[in-house]
């Protein structure tokens, strides 16, 4: 499927230099005097590596075909993750790296969504919020009221979130797992 | 599209509104009149690369067609060939079909500004006198610049870093002299380079090889960098150099971003009317919104402009480097998108 880079839009999969890449970022662009682009930042789906490229806004881009289909999430070794197919019990495996930090947040058990083409998985559709039990966390100032404070806290997956002076130990949080920001108390 | 507020983004303001006033000061400083200008006109300059907003002026029956100016130009040259001297132009432009993006606005801030009897390249001293100055008022503790998170303006504005487009393609493309100048040769080394060539014009190929290959590099040496010496398919409104090849304009870039540009000014009224049509034929082509031309332009370019030189700036841009952010909505408290 092909459509005209002044339409690409981020989360889209396409095709560049033979191997696929995920759109991250898409901004139009017209230099002051000359033809408008499409400036793109696309990340290879296997390597991970972001690279900018500037397309004719009227040029042909093709389009990868995916679908995209809820799993659960397993379980990760040093290199990969591993989730399954719920309706098929298939398994399958991502390359960290294709992933990216956002791993991070990834509870076993959790279920997401994990884009597919032929059969194979590319990258995973990084849920727009993660909720996650705080395991840590500093006793905050206790004359420090000021709007704004924070402080940082453990969650159970073992990273650091900067959260309000407010949460505490036990609680579950809500967090943006593309950002690592704190969204709120759930 | 929505209103948003954003007063976060209260310090970066405040930054932005100290470097507007230093930009008064220097134009002042340099005897430029300050123009203040209408942004609704009758007709326009025809830019087959800009879309325009289109409005309307209605009085009982009697409609007539307005449009946004996407530059002060079709102003300021007519003022100037009545002899108001050097002036500048700092206020709002608009383009339409270019939606918000880390350096750009439909609506936005536009530097502008002439200065009689000197060249592009004359110019370029110029430009850089107002970077220099503006960083070195910058500096001083009665700005403060709170919202200068990255008060890491390393860059030096003693010279430029400087290519002409020849140069910048032959260092950094590996395109040659003969190349960039021969359409065909251009068109055949772009596909071996592995961009798509069908149906793309010798503008748009020389578009995307600069933006992949030659602008992310740019500015990145300590020093702002200036091309010149356009191909004259580029020219636009600027004088076309003695070797026929070339237009005498420039463009200067900070951190791979192009912030602004300049040009021998064009004061040949015929072959202004020629590219008016041609440019007019091209919007035409691409299904732009046809508006009225300027024909009092030309009529003023008739009488006679003196030799002079225009330079346009992104200003939201300009500032984007001193103060540091990613993008020119950081500068703002309202957006619109």
């Amino acid at each position: 499927m092909k459509t005209n880079a002044g339409n690409l839009k981020k989360g889209e999969f396409v095709y560049h230099m033979g191997e696929i890449w995920q759109v991250q970022k898409a901004d139009f662009y017209s230099p002051g005097k000359g033809s408008a682009l499409m400036k793109a930042r696309i990340k290879n789906i296997l390597s991970g590596k972001n690279i900018e490229y500037a397309y004719k806004s009227n040029e042909q881009v093709e389009v990868v075909d995916v679908e995209s289909i809820e799993m659960q999430y397993l379980y990760k070794d040093s290199e990969n993750l591993f989730y399954m197919d719920e309706r098929t019990y298939n398994q399958y495996s991502l390359p960290i790296s294709a992933v990216g930090d956002v791993h991070r947040f990834f509870k076993e058990g959790d279920k997401m969504y994990v884009y597919m083409h032929d059969d194979k998985p590319l990258t995973i559709r990084p849920p727009m919020s993660v909720k996650l039990k705080v395991i840590e966390a500093e006793d905050a100032d206790k004359g420090n009221t000021v709007t704004g404070a924070k402080k940082s806290v453990t969650v159970e997956t073992g990273v650091t979130v900067l959260v309000p002076l407010f949460v505490k130990v036990g609680e579950t949080i809500s967090i943006n797992p593309e950002t690592g920001e704190y969204t709120g108390r759930v | 599209m929505k209103i948003q507020t954003h007063l976060e983004n209260l310090e970066n303001y405040r930054s932005y509104l100290a470097i507007e006033e230093i930009t008064h000061e220097f134009f002042r400083k340099r005897k430029y009149l300050r123009m203040d200008l209408p942004v609704l006109s009758p007709s326009l300059i025809p830019e087959s690369y800009l879309e325009v907003f289109k409005t309307e002026f209605n009085y009982f029956q009697k409609k007539e067609s307005l449009y946004l100016t996407p530059s002060p130009e079709l102003f300021l040259k007519r003022l100037l060939t009545e002899g108001i001297g050097d002036c500048y132009y700092l206020g709002r432009a608009y383009r339409n079909s270019e939606p918000n993006s880390s350096w750009h606005l439909p609506e936005f801030t536009m530097l502008e500004f002439y200065k009689l009897g000197i060249n592009y390249l004359e110019m370029a001293d110029e430009v850089l006198g107002l970077l220099k100055f503006i960083k070195s008022r910058l500096s001083r503790p009665s700005f403060g610049m709170p919202g200068n998170k990255h008060n890491d303006i390393n860059l030096k504005f003693d010279k430029w870093e400087k290519y002409t487009i020849a140069q910048a393609f032959e260092k950094f493309t590996g395109i040659t002299h003969e190349e960039l100048f021969e359409e065909k040769l251009l068109i055949e080394k772009a596909k071996n380079k592995g961009y798509q060539t069908k149906n793309a014009t010798y503008e748009d190929l020389f578009s995307q090889i600069m933006a992949n290959e030659i602008e992310p590099r740019l500015g990145r040496n300590g020093r702002a960098t200036l091309l010149y010496d356009y191909p004259w398919e580029l020219a636009s409104l600027a004088k076309i150099s003695a070797d026929r090849k070339t237009a005498e304009r420039c463009e200067f870039y900070i951190n791979g971003l192009e912030i602004g540009g300049f040009c021998t000014e064009l004061n040949n009224y015929k072959e202004q009317e020629k590219r008016f049509f041609s440019e007019q034929l091209k919007r035409k082509q691409s299904g732009l919104i046809t508006h009225t031309i300027d024909k009092g332009f030309i009529e003023a370019l008739k009488y006679g402009l003196p030799p002079v030189t225009g330079a346009g700036i992104g200003f939201e841009r300009l500032a984007m480097t001193f103060i540091g952010t990613n993008s020119v909505s950081e500068l703002k408290l309202i957006s619109i998108q």
